[in-house]
């Protein structure tokens, strides 16, 4: 068995003449945790995109070993399952419907939903904890829980890895919570998670290593709570940070130093 | 799972292609049929061929419109939007306009396959647009050139039936309307292949179009080979209604409104979709000629009118309500 299921080299990509990305490498290893971190611009949700092979990059990607280039979406879609930013707040699906069309990749071609797509659809949706709002409709929901049909969509996919865009982005405080607790158990239970956020603690307190990419480039990757914090957050960022350190804890929590008093 | 309304919308499609023929401005009964009489004779080669061909037809477009409003996820998508309907419509004026006569095997007349060459060329025309860029026109770009091409044609059929005589002009009118008046079979006969083309094409991409009616990059992440998808749809859906424009001239709204009808009574999946929109588009338009025969009888109004008509409120309906 493989010990990094993940592993991209050289990734570099660029669009209408600029590099967006420029050889980039790291792996991720087997129910690891990384998040991408970095400002606006800096080429996170492209790199995310490029290791998914959802954009085409040049160099190379591995899952399981394999190179992802050679395999069609169908095949990819069997290690990689994504949770995409925005775009499903207005669909008319219901949960379990939505849910369900992520069995797809193992569906032949003419066949419908099977007896074990449909009991690997309510485990997912259990597993996320939303057996409540399975009948209900994704408009219908509330960011949060949105957030969590798309994670019990992107579970019932039945892949080892999982994609995540910015999936806090637009919630309240208490959803972000919701929801990072979830992908923390989803990580715990087995899954590898690559996770892009603009949000320094989400990053610093559920992921166990960062990247930091700024203008395309790699900053900065390690364990998270080896992350030297003070100097990578100002050079990527390029503002001054605070901390502050919950009791006992390790890893510290960053505040923009001008929203400080 | 299909839905428990399904059973009665097979009888009511079933039923329309039944009585159908026997309704129109000769009235025919059962009698009529079995004595062997005119009336047999009317049923068997001019109302039968029709109602097949409306209802072959009708099916044809309600699929292509189901398709083109889940590729272009605009509930406003209909397959005569993209040119290929004025195209055959350019193809059809410039037989008419240049006097020429002649049919293939003496069945399909040469006014089909002219439309179906100007259909043709429209397709070719905003395929090759569509691929001029690197990385090829987004959705929403194609759909505008499609319109676009749209009015291209419109205003060269124009300049055609400007400069042509009063019959000819009438002719071309006449054809713009649409129409399903046949004799013989041959014309129903040749709309079966795109039937079955875009049954088939619907029904195997079905769970491809209920992932990409979420976002190409959900559907794209689930499995579904977008680039692809786009440009066989794009091509079958075109091809399949210049078919249709081809033998039946330009019928308006029939593939923009049946999905909707559709969706609305019976909702479900994009492959149960195609089947309920086969069977309510083919009865829609079979009940559309009927009525087409029998309000302003004994002279007919073109199908294309009532449809037309009827789809025209539709449209405004969708609008005003903010249908999604």
């Amino acid at each position: 068995m493989v010990n990094d299921i993940l592993e991209i080299k050289n990734m570099s990509y660029s669009a209408d003449g600029k590099n967006i990305l420029s050889d980039i490498s790291f792996s991720v290893p087997r129910g690891g945790f990384l998040t991408i971190i970095g400002p606006n611009g800096a080429g996170k949700s492209t790199l995310l995109k490029c290791a998914g092979g959802l954009l085409p990059c040049s160099g190379e990607v591995f899952v399981e070993g394999r190179g992802i280039k050679g395999m069609s979406e169908r095949e990819r879609a069997k290690y990689i399952a994504w949770v995409h930013q925005g775009g499903s707040d207005r669909l008319p699906l219901t949960v379990r419907r939505f849910a369900s069309l992520s069995r797809y990749p193992w569906r032949p071609v003419l066949a419908g939903e099977s007896e074990e797509d449909r009991r690997i659809v309510g485990e997912a949706i259990a597993r996320a904890g939303i057996e409540d709002l399975a009948e209900r409709t994704l408009s219908s929901l509330s960011g949060g829980e949105r957030q969590r049909a798309l994670l019990a969509a992107a579970l019932a996919q039945g892949t080892d890895i999982l994609f995540l865009d910015e999936p806090t982005s637009y919630l309240d405080y208490r959803q972000q919570v919701e929801v990072m607790k979830l992908i923390e158990r989803i990580n715990t239970e087995g899954m590898t998670v690559l996770m892009v956020t603009h949000d320094i603690n989400h990053a610093l307190h559920a992921s166990r290593e960062i990247l930091a990419l700024k203008d395309g480039k790699a900053v900065w990757r390690g364990a998270a709570d080896s992350l030297p914090v003070a100097s990578v957050l100002a050079e990527i960022f390029e503002t001054g940070f605070q901390f502050f350190r919950g009791d006992g804890q390790k890893r510290p929590y960053a505040a923009p130093a001008g929203f400080v008093s | 799972m299909m839905n428990k309304k399904f059973p009665l919308l097979v009888l009511f499609s079933l039923a329309v292609l039944f009585f159908a023929p026997f309704i129109g401005a000769h009235s025919i009964s059962f009698s009529d049929v079995i004595g062997g009489g005119a009336g047999s004779r009317i049923l068997l080669n001019l109302r039968m061929p029709r109602v097949l061909l409306g209802w072959l037809s009708g099916a044809t477009l309600a699929i292509c419109g189901l398709i083109f409003q889940a590729l272009f996820r605009n509930p406003l998508a209909s397959p005569d939007m993209l040119g290929v309907s004025m195209g055959a419509a350019f193809g059809a004026v410039l037989y008419i306009r240049l006097g020429v006569a002649f049919s293939l095997f003496g069945v399909i007349p040469g006014i089909s396959l002219a439309a179906f060459a100007g259909a043709f060329a429209a397709i070719m025309a905003l395929y090759a647009a569509g691929n001029i860029r690197r990385g090829g026109l987004s959705l929403s770009s194609l759909l505008l050139a499609g319109v676009a091409l749209n009015f291209l044609f419109g205003s060269i059929n124009m300049i055609i039936q400007y400069s042509g005589g009063y019959t000819d002009t009438f002719r071309m009118m006449r054809w713009a309307m649409g129409g399903l008046q046949t004799v013989g079979f041959a014309p129903a006969l040749a709309a079966l292949p795109g039937l079955v083309i875009i049954f088939l094409t619907g029904w195997l991409t079905g769970p491809q179009l209920d992932l990409f009616i979420c976002g190409e990059e959900l559907a794209q992440s689930r499995g579904v080979s977008v680039t692809t998808l786009r440009r066989v749809l794009f091509l079958t859906v075109s091809f399949v209604v210049g078919i249709s424009v081809a033998l039946c001239g330009p019928i308006g709204f029939v593939g923009l409104m049946c999905p909707h009808i559709c969706r609305r009574i019976m909702g479900g999946g994009h492959r149960e979709l195609t089947v309920c929109c086969a069977l309510f588009g083919g009865a829609f338009l079979t009940a559309c000629d009927v009525a087409s025969r029998t309000l302003w009888a004994p002279a007919e109004l073109p199908v294309g009118i009532i449809t037309s008509c009827l789809g025209s409120v539709f449209f405004l309906y969708l609008l005003v309500t903010g249908e999604k």
